[in-house]
């Protein structure tokens, strides 16, 4: 198994021969489809899509179960928000009405529609986690020229990510052990005494930064002078060749995406007005 | 042989302390020796191993007296990175120096920064995994391997920039005795087969007295002793006194001296206290 940083997925798994910028240009590129995309069923079969990518490349499908409280909570959220806080219209249509509040089927309209248009962005981030090491993000940055600064800093982001839950699970730990309890207690009380756990986190993050620098500088790093303008040799590309399907893909995820901005724009595909799902429910709510 | 290291009445203040760091420091290093380097906590050990390297003053604010001369240049006259170059430092938390995402890019990382080709970098990468057992973690991500392994993954990191002088600073404090073996195998072989200026700060001296040559004491800032291995150990009294505490079969010969029931020079390797013994049996009357 290689770890992912999501997750695990199986040596054998097919996507492992495709090149990292292959997979970090379809994140790029896939998540910029429902932008242009209203009709909910076209999203729903692009996350069908994904869902049967990430099938393919073996990935742990019991993982995106995880996933399911968040869809859920989010949507809600999208609703809410859009009854609740969003103007009305003379126009509109009133569909029911609780209380004094007012329900209107353009906001639900677009709450389903929005809706459905995140989760596809999720699922393109999902599967790009799942199936990426943190390496193969890297490689992806610097195959397209970025500069070994920014990809570095990057890579450190995504480090200190996982280095500050390990310090946020050994400080909890420690602070338990002293008999800090908060199980039970109000909610109030836990974020008042958040603070035990935040400011020795601070003082250990300030403590790990500065080792690091200190890493950094012993390794000869440096970002100014004579030293930081080493030309350096990048020894992980060397690990990676884009081959004839790399370039396939890409070309095919180009054009799918020409396609689609010129259906939506010139054809005026994936509307709302075209929308099966959404006129459907359009009179099954009348 | 030319001098390594050079310090010369050096004492190093942080800022807003109230006392030195380190007070007035004096020894030398020639090239190709083996130096171990003890002391109890706070005793100044790190900060020694921070000015060589040129981490002091280059990275923290405080007051400098005296010299600290690498290869005959004063650390402050290098250009920045430069010193990185020729001092390597493997520090006593494994975890807190790794800069990449899997061992092999760790590996490398120092090799890519010094500007050296692939093919120099391949064949480096070679020897160290080679030297060091690591061949089969290149892949892993470093923060995910065994304490012993974390360790021998930042040396292997240092040793593939091939620095003229080597600094560990306490690498084994952190693991358990094989793994901490393991570590001062790789050690032996560098001594043996690469000759590199090595210095090594430790607690653990039954692992270091039969790799080095030359010992310093350090203790609340000043360089309490200092002289070449076996004559060094022959201070138990004032080393004991510092708390420093000797391998068994050393302080078991000292206190045969103490008792008076042995006279000549402490065994400091468990070879020559065996040796000993045996000597010493074949001496005493047959009951």
């Amino acid at each position: 198994m290689n770890k992912t940083l999501l997750g695990y997925v199986p040596t054998q798994s097919p996507i492992y021969a495709v090149h990292p910028f292959v997979k970090l240009y379809f994140l790029l590129i896939v998540s910029l489809f429902p932008m242009f995309v209203a009709a909910p069923e076209w999203n729903i079969a692009l996350m069908l899509a994904i869902v049967l990518l990430m099938w393919l490349s073996r990935v742990d499908m019991r993982t995106l179960r995880i996933y399911v409280p968040i869809a859920v909570s989010m949507g809600s959220i999208i609703l809410i928000s859009y009854i609740l806080m969003s103007g009305t219209h003379p126009e509109f249509r009133l569909i029911a009405r609780f209380a004094f509040i007012k329900i209107y089927w353009e906001r639900v309209r677009d709450a389903i529609v929005v809706y459905f248009r995140i989760l596809p962005m999720i699922f393109t981030m999902v599967f790009f986690l799942s199936t990426s090491r943190e390496r193969d993000v890297i490689v992806a940055m610097r195959t397209i020229r970025l500069p070994f600064v920014v990809t570095y800093v990057f890579a450190m982001a995504l480090r200190s990510a996982g280095m500050v839950l390990e310090d946020f699970q050994i400080v909890r730990q420690a602070e338990h052990a002293r008999g800090f309890d908060p199980t039970g207690k109000s909610l109030g009380y836990r974020l008042r005494q958040y603070v035990m756990y935040m400011i020795p986190l601070f003082a250990l993050s300030l403590r790990r930064a500065e080792e690091f620098t200190n890493a950094l500088v012993a390794r000869g790093y440096a970002f100014t002078g004579e030293a930081s303008r080493v030309r350096r040799a990048d020894y992980i590309l060397t690990h990676y060749s884009f081959k004839y399907y790399d370039t396939l893909f890409t070309a095919l995820i180009s054009a799918s995406f020409i396609i689609l901005l010129v259906l939506r724009y010139g054809y005026q595909f994936f509307s709302i007005e075209q929308s099966w799902l959404i006129n459907w429910l359009s009179t099954a709510l009348r | 042989m030319p001098l390594a290291v050079e310090i010369k009445d050096y004492t190093w203040q942080y800022l807003n302390t109230q006392q030195p760091a380190l007070k007035n420091i004096n020894f030398q290093v020639e090239e190709g020796t083996f130096l171990g380097v003890i002391g109890p906590n706070g005793s100044g050990k790190t900060t020694l191993a921070y000015s060589i390297d040129g981490l002091i003053p280059g990275q923290y604010n405080g007051i400098k007296q005296g010299q600290v001369h690498v290869f005959g240049k004063e650390v402050e006259e290098y250009a920045r990175g430069q010193l990185q170059r020729i001092v390597g430092v493997v520090f006593s938390d494994p975890e807190a120096q790794f800069t990449a995402m899997t061992v092999e890019d760790e590996l490398v990382f120092g090799m890519e920064n010094l500007g050296m080709d692939l093919p120099e970098i391949r064949e480096r990468l070679e020897w160290v995994t080679e030297l060091t057992g690591l061949r089969h973690l290149l892949l892993k991500p470093p923060y995910e391997i065994s304490g012993g392994q974390k360790q021998r993954v930042a040396l292997a990191a240092v040793l593939a920039m091939t620095p003229r002088v080597l600094i560990l600073d306490e690498p084994t404090s952190m693991l358990d005795p094989v793994s901490r073996r393991r570590v001062f195998d790789v050690l032996l072989k560098l001594k043996q087969e690469q000759r590199n200026t090595i210095i090594v700060i430790e607690h653990s001296l039954e692992n270091l007295i039969p790799l080095a040559d030359r010992m310093v004491l350090l203790s609340e800032g000043e360089m309490t002793l200092e002289g070449e291995t076996r004559a060094f150990f022959q201070n138990m009294d004032l080393l004991i006194g510092q708390g420093i505490y000797p391998p068994g079969a050393l302080r078991f010969f000292y206190e045969l001296k103490r008792s008076a029931r042995f006279e000549g020079q402490l065994p400091i390797s468990l070879e020559d206290a065996y040796l000993e013994l045996e000597r010493l049996s074949s001496q005493a009357p047959s009951v």
